[in-house]
């Protein structure tokens, strides 16, 4: 097997080519996407553009084979026992809705209990207290150990109090940190909890497998797996599905109407109201395909590099708080300067051409336990160079002499 | 400390800001300089104590928070400004924005056009990321003064 080829991996992404001055690494918001899967998006509108699912014309059935083959893609890619358990729909975001709208009622009554973590992004968070504060169910909270990991000891506490539905990241999208999540799915499962994943993360770092790890849900995004914005995909067990009432109704989800009584079309039709986006799907499919051409071991290995480098390269900066460890990460390191503002720094490298975040990443509960207004994060893909590390660095230098000037 | 001991101590900066911190950033030779007095302006400023800084002063972005404090002299119909920021390059641009308009009366501060003025003084590209850093959010703060 030859070795992982970076540049050549890069050349497929046309956005360095048109943007050469720039290091990104703000891979954690969202990726770059290769020729291929815009390739694939633009084929779809300028040459099979029609409905799924509902044309009589060939063209409609051409559309809705491409729509399905896609959804073989995903299924195989995260090893789904089935084809019908793979939902398509506009992200992580709406999948985490879905699932906590679909519960309550069906599985969760007032008074149960339900466990999330500390480090969990706000689409993790926010939902299900939505609904929770609606239905009565009560959200514990697995706190963290001092070095910022989950604090696993707590969670086994925690789920004595039989928590019904248990839901935590893959990964952290500030810390990068990679939680133990078969150990975790194994020990919510002993205590008879639904366990939900948050994959918003994880996708790229792994190629997950839906029926070795055993969890009832995994969702993600396919912007963040080198696809289209707009498009993502709920992966739920049958069983668990079935037992999700519909946060969306209408279109191909039902299967018979009147004012008197609907009844809903089989999955995985029944979660999926109105048009699908069917160009994101045939990109998202486009985007696995590609990636699949590459061994994921050596890609690990080579932001592993990047990853050794940078920590490295900080060690020599004065003043700098990192918040990640660099053990158990997948590619993210969340960082302050010494008191200084985290907005002020992701500026002084936007003027250097660094693009990275700065704020609290949708994870608010995170930063008050952390105790700190925020952090920049850089978070690294496997299309970035050593030479980006070390313009980030050297860009982070420049910051700090002049913040501290 | 109070919102006159505040007025007093901001007015005077503002004037030195005027008077000699604006020529310098517009003539900065590289964005390292334009920076370093950007961030020197926020600390001529006098800070909002904690005590102070009640919800309602409260301006957000999406990534620091500043505050903004008024006070409207109506013997001579005069606006008055004190403001604050977690993020020193913000606070520093709006310390320029600040010696722009204080002391407005509020026929001029109705009409007062940022945009323009900062077009002026090679810092257009700032109000472009506004959002983000709030200044956008704090010059309609601004502007809501005058009614
Ligand atoms: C861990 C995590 N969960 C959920 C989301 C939400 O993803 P999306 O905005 O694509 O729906 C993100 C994206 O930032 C994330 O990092």
């Amino acid at each position: 097997m030859p070795t992982f080829d970076v540049q050549q991996f890069r050349q497929q992404f046309a956005f360095f080519q048109q943007q050469p001055e720039w290091v990104y690494l703000d891979n954690a918001a969202t990726m770059h996407k290769p020729q291929a899967v815009i390739d694939a998006v633009t084929q779809f509108y300028q040459q099979y553009n029609s409905n799924v699912h509902r044309g009589a014309h060939q063209l409609s059935q051409r559309a809705t084979t491409l729509f399905e083959q896609a959804r073989s893609t995903v299924a195989s890619y995260i090893n789904a026992q089935h084809l019908h358990e793979i939902i398509f729909c506009s992200g992580a975001t709406a999948a985490l809705n879905q699932i906590a709208f679909g519960l309550m009622h069906t599985v969760l009554r007032p008074g149960d209990r339900i466990l999330l973590t500390q480090l969990e992004h706000h689409a993790n968070i926010v939902p299900w207290q939505l609904h929770c504060q609606r239905f009565g169910v009560i959200i514990d909270v697995v706190p963290l150990t001092p070095d910022h990991q989950l604090d696993m000891a707590a969670y086994q506490q925690l789920l004595q109090l039989k928590p019904k539905v248990v839901s935590f990241s893959h990964i952290s999208n500030v810390l990068g940190h990679i939680q133990p999540v078969a150990d975790m799915v194994t020990l919510a499962k002993a205590v008879g909890a639904i366990t939900v994943i948050d994959g918003a993360q994880g996708i790229v770092y792994q190629q997950p497998d839906m029926q070795q790890l055993d969890c009832d849900f995994y969702v993600f995004s396919g912007h963040k797996l080198y696809g289209p914005t707009g498009i993502g995909v709920l992966y739920g067990k049958t069983e668990q599905l079935a037992r999700l009432t519909p946060i969306f109704a209408g279109g191909e989800m039902i299967d018979s109407v009147s004012f008197i009584n609907t009844t809903f079309n089989k999955l995985p039709f029944r979660l999926e109201a109105g048009t699908p986006n069917i160009a994101g799907a045939i990109g998202l499919s486009a985007a696995i395909e590609w990636l699949q051409k590459y061994n994921n071991q050596q890609i690990v290995q080579h932001k592993s590099l990047l990853l050794k480098e940078f920590y490295t390269g900080l060690t020599a900066i004065k003043a700098i708080d990192i918040l990640s460890s660099s053990v158990h990460n997948a590619g993210i390191v969340a960082l302050n300067v010494d008191s200084e503002h985290p907005a002020d720094v992701a500026e002084l490298l936007n003027q250097q051409q660094i693009a990275v975040r700065s704020g609290q990443h949708c994870a608010m509960p995170l930063f008050s336990y952390l105790a700190r207004p925020g952090a920049i994060r850089c978070s690294f893909a496997a299309y970035n160079t050593l030479d980006d590390v070390n313009r980030c660095l050297l860009a982070l230098e420049q910051a700090v002499e002049i913040l501290t000037a | 400390m109070t919102l006159e001991q505040l007025l007093a101590d901001t007015t005077p900066a503002l004037l030195d800001i005027q008077q000699r911190d604006l020529t310098e950033i517009k003539q900065a030779k590289d964005w390292q300089a334009k920076y370093r007095v950007l961030m020197q302006l926020g600390k001529k400023l006098p800070a909002i104590p904690e005590k102070m800084k009640q919800p309602e002063l409260l301006v957000k972005g999406c990534e620091s928070r500043a505050w903004l404090m008024h006070y409207h002299d109506k013997a001579t119909d005069k606006h008055y400004f004190v403001l604050d920021s977690e993020a020193r390059i913000v606070k520093g641009l709006m310390a320029i924005m600040l010696c722009l308009v204080n002391g407005m009366t509020t026929a001029e501060l109705c009409q007062f056009d940022l945009c323009h003025k900062f077009d002026q003084l090679n810092l257009k590209p700032y109000l472009s990321q506004s959002r983000g850093n709030g200044l956008t959010a704090m010059v309609s703060r601004i502007k809501h003064c005058c009614g």
